[in-house]
């Protein structure tokens, strides 16, 4: 058992590693871009330039760079992201009003796409060869080669416009209807179409990863130990096929949770959902550089977690790590 | 009546370039309490017999023709849900190297439980009992049992492979190159703890191998296999005294016997034949010393040369 | 052995493989499909009846025209509201002509961009591969920072600074890309690394130079084959992606463009499907040969079933 708490700790030190550099560059990135917030205010008239030393120096600006790092490293220990120009409220406020739409979404639709795709790779593998497996394979390579705004475009069009099921756009309707359960439709309502669109898009990734992991096992000598004892071919499958060929596709989906918050900037754009995809996109446009480099830095923090997440998850699933050996 | 009989067995591989040949007409019997040796190198089609004979080949693999009869039934005839039955109950089989024979993320004793649960009515802890006591007799403290296959060397995985096998007491026992790939030492050992659990449980076993040696000191009967077919079958003091076949000779002469006087160590020059287009003919003909024509042209037929000495070449001898 | 028999056996194994791929449907449907395209964009302007971009010249027609054939349908439409084969944009602009000039933008694109990542992202998956320790911890942590910073908003980032042009949009597009590519290619590396031939080479007192591209490259190459063609997939979707977003180069019409396009001026409100049915199918089928390709490739070049005797 020590062993494997040696791996969590490498685990966790290498985490908290791939944290620090990924502060330090997004805080380089943004230093780097061409003209400093301030100077952009100024353009766009919304300082006046006797007052931009100030601003400035309030923000710190013409301290030296390393002095400013510092400075930033201090601000992010207290939680402190910065102060949005566009939206004037600080970062953290702009991000976490969206942030409960995008994990709603991104929730819903990863959770329908992991299902589908690992069922319907577990049916391919199995079947591998048949028309059922050519199926499922032709029909994954094509959601996943599909652009995924346009799906959602077509799906507007024919189920919004045309037909008038779904709302066109928004996150809720305006304004909302009275009652709990009324609103938890409504929102189920306008988020059907865009949750749609992204489990489309997304499964046949998952479907590829299990059917590939699940045939490489069934190639293994120890599948064929376990049909050379006469097990029933649902239980070699089940029992010895599938618990080493979930392994690689557990990863895959701890790594795409912490992609949630991130949101997907296309869908929402084309859906007008009001989350943390669009607002990233918006912020370039305004050149709000410190609402970008906050999400940037929440994202970076969440995919950083969910990784060492899937580590202690395929730990605990591999007895060769559990247990040390080979692997670790 | 022989336990095991393998009459006309021919098995192909379906590939995007063809048919490989890996068995191509091969004929053998296996009486009870004996031990069949099945010798050539590796690529002639020794694992795919094996396979063959609990119809577990890869895809791909398929038995085009043949017989293969086991307490007087044909098994190549069976329903799926029969061989089921017989696999490991009736047949069981310890693959080459077992590196990777046991599964990674199961226990080792719940992987010999399972076999006994599929075959036997009894209960979990019976079957766990019983794993126990098989750990015992193959030479591993039963507390092992408990642990994962990482866990053990390579030697202590095919004792483990071996216990696995024995579970069912099964009539006939196939290991397929079962020491190959473990160093000198443990290879020993495995070879002497097999040949003790057979004497001990008079059990049935085919042991197939490339190394002739091993079956100098295990086997009472022994066929040689080139290029998806026999070359030569029979007594294995017959064959070693006296071989027919240039190819066994050279095997013969291929390996330095421990205990004979010291021979210069002679290779077969040459490769394997590809089985996608086997040579016409002998197949062995493109690598004999003795080649002639009509050796190119008419395939040798197996022939008994008297006391049941099987050889498939057109020189006499 | 000579230089022609040299030639001879590399001529013999390109039509051995040939022939392998040729009886993998995917790989027949994916090569059928890109070929197509690539005939588009060559002939272009032979091919469009209209200059994409023009709004006066004769026979353009009314804005948001539905296609001619329309008429067989209902035969109450006036002639000089329908217009060609897939009817007009915003500005009366042909939109067949803009999606045979589309295609010229995908394929660079998907073919620059997927080359830049590629070639980035071989030779560091190389180095840090062959060399390994410190180097190898430091490329492979750089690459491990760029996957986890979300890959489109990095691009949006960039391609927003850099401004809009075909040429920022390949470097943007290769130079965030090839950190998974990098990736692979170091796992594959380090698996090439252990065989005996590497063993001898090295014995034999080959410099690391010639053993990395002498011996290690030849037996990465088959995967670095499967990922560019993935990779130019994935190209040509973010670059329909960014033209979306209006991150596109203006000055040249792209598939991407035009669902921008229809988009900002309520295509969808006005059920103008004519506009927004062809790029997004023209999309999908170019990423979809490249898709098709990939995965004919990689059944044939990394076979997960082995033959067993």
């Amino acid at each position: 058992m020590s062993e494997f708490r040696g791996y969590i700790v490498r685990r966790t030190i290498y985490a908290m590693i791939t944290l620090f550099l990924t502060i330090t560059i997004n805080f380089f990135i943004f230093r780097v871009m061409p003209g400093d917030p301030v100077s952009i205010m100024v353009s766009e008239r919304i300082l006046k330039p006797a007052v931009v030393e100030e601003v400035r120096a309030m923000f710190g600006l013409n301290l030296p760079l390393w002095q400013q790092y510092i400075l930033y490293i201090r601000n992010l220990l207290i939680g402190y992201l910065g102060y949005s120009f566009h939206w004037k409220e600080p970062v953290i406020n702009v991000i976490m009003e969206r942030m409960p739409n995008t994990i709603l979404l991104m929730g819903v639709s990863t959770i329908f796409s992991v299902i589908i795709g690992i069922v319907l790779g577990i049916l391919a593998a199995w079947k591998r060869g048949t028309k059922i497996d050519v199926t499922i394979l032709t029909s994954s390579l094509t959601f996943y080669s599909l652009p995924v705004f346009w799906i959602g475009m077509m799906l507007l069009m024919l189920f919004g416009y045309y037909l008038g099921m779904f709302p066109i756009a928004g996150t809720m309707s305006r304004p909302p209807p009275e009652g709990f359960f009324e609103r938890i439709l409504d929102i189920l309502h306008h988020m059907t179409l865009p949750a749609i669109t992204l489990t489309l898009i997304s499964y046949g990734e998952y479907t590829l990863l299990m059917r590939g992991t699940l045939l490489d096992v069934l190639t293994q000598d120890y599948i064929v130990t376990a049909r050379a004892k006469g097990l029933p071919e649902r239980r070699v499958l089940v029992r010895h096929a599938m618990r080493n060929a979930l392994l690689p596709t557990v990863t895959a989906v701890a790594i795409s949770l912490g992609f949630i918050v991130s949101g997907a900037t296309l869908t929402e754009t084309v859906f007008s959902w009001n989350g943390v995809g669009r607002l990233i996109y918006d912020a370039m446009m305004m050149r709000d550089y410190p609402v970008l480099q906050g999400a940037f830095l929440i994202i970076s923090i969440s995919v950083i977690l969910a990784n060492y997440v899937a580590d202690i998850v395929y730990g605990i699933l591999d007895p060769r790590i559990r247990y040390g050996g080979q692997g670790a | 009546m022989p336990l095991l009989q393998v009459k006309n067995l021919k098995t192909y591989y379906q590939t995007a370039r063809g048919y490989v040949k890996a068995v191509d007409g091969v004929n053998f019997q296996i009486e009870e309490g004996e031990v069949f040796g099945l010798a050539g190198e590796s690529g002639c089609g020794k694992t795919t017999v094996a396979l063959s004979i609990i119809r577990l080949l890869p895809p791909g693999g398929r038995i085009i023709d043949g017989k293969i009869i086991f307490n007087d039934k044909n098994i190549l005839t069976m329903s799926e849900e029969d061989i089921r039955k017989i696999r490991w109950k009736k047949i069981a089989i310890v693959f080459q190297g077992a590196m990777n024979a046991l599964n990674p993320v199961i226990k080792v004793g719940d992987q010999i439980v399972e076999a006994i649960t599929t075959h036997e009515n009894v209960s979990k802890e019976d079957a766990w009992k019983r794993t126990e006591k098989l750990f015992e007799m193959v030479g591993i403290d039963p507390s092992r049992a408990k642990d994962y296959p990482h866990e053990f060397s390579g030697g202590m995985k095919q004792r483990v492979m071996i216990a696995m096998a024995l579970a069912c007491n099964p009539q006939l026992l196939i290991a397929d190159e079962p020491a190959t790939a473990l160093d000198v030492i443990v290879q020993a050992q495995i070879l002497k703890l097999m040949r003790e659990l057979q004497r001990k449980m008079n059990l049935s076993m085919m042991l197939i191998t490339h190394d002739l040696s091993i079956i100098a000191e295990t086997c009472n009967k022994v066929a040689i296999m080139y290029a998806g077919k026999i070359v030569e079958y029979a007594d294995t003091k017959r064959i070693f005294r006296d071989p027919q076949h240039p190819y066994t000779r050279g095997l013969i002469n291929a390996f330095p016997s421990i205990r004979g006087p010291k021979r210069k160590l002679i290779s077969i020059p040459g490769t394997p034949p590809d089985l996608l287009n086997p040579p016409s003919g002998c197949r062995f003909h493109p690598r004999c010393p003795y080649t002639n024509d009509k050796c190119k042209k008419i395939e040798p037929e197996l022939k008994d040369i008297g006391e049941r000495h099987y050889v498939a070449c057109h020189m006499s001898w | 052995m000579s230089l022609q028999k040299l030639m001879e056996e590399h001529i013999k194994s390109l039509r051995e493989f040939a022939n392998t791929f040729f009886k993998n449907k995917f790989g027949v449907i994916g090569v059928a499909i890109l070929s197509v395209f690539i005939f588009m964009a060559i002939f272009a302007p032979q091919i469009s009846p209209y200059n994409p971009m023009d709004v006066k010249s004769i026979g353009v027609g009314k804005p948001f025209s539905p296609p001619a054939w329309i008429k067989i349908f209902n035969k109450d439409i006036p002639d000089d509201s329908v217009f060609g084969i897939m009817g007009t944009d915003e500005l009366g602009r042909d939109i067949f002509s803009q999606i045979i000039y589309g295609s010229r933008i995908s394929l660079i694109v998907g073919f620059a961009a997927s080359f830049t990542a590629v070639f980035i992202g071989t030779i560091i998956g190389l180095i840090a591969g062959y060399y390994g320790g410190i180097i190898d911890e430091v490329l492979m942590r750089f690459a491990d920072i760029l996957l986890i910073i979300p890959g489109l908003p990095l691009m949006i980032v960039l391609a927003a600074i850099l401004g809009p042009s075909i040429r920022n949009i390949i470097l943007v597009i290769g130079i965030t890309s090839w950190p998974s590519i990098a990736r692979i290619i170091r796992s594959q590396v380090l698996t090439v690394k252990e065989m005996k031939f590497v063993e001898f080479a090295r014995a034999a007192g080959c410099g690391d130079n010639y053993i990395i591209f002498k011996h290690i490259l030849p037996n990465v190459m088959p995967l670095v084959y499967v990922n560019a063609a993935i990779n130019i997939a994935n190209a040509i979707l973010i670059e329909a992606g960014l033209s979306f977003l209006g991150l596109g180069d203006p000055n040249n019409i792209s598939w991407g463009m035009m669902l921008f396009f229809a988009e900002q001026y309520q295509a969808l409100l006005r059920l103008a499907w004519w506009y927004i049915f062809p790029p997004g199918i023209c999309i999908l089928l170019v990423v979809l040969s490249f898709i098709f390709i990939g995965h004919a490739l990689d059944e044939i070049l990394n076979p997960r079933l082995r033959l067993r005797r």
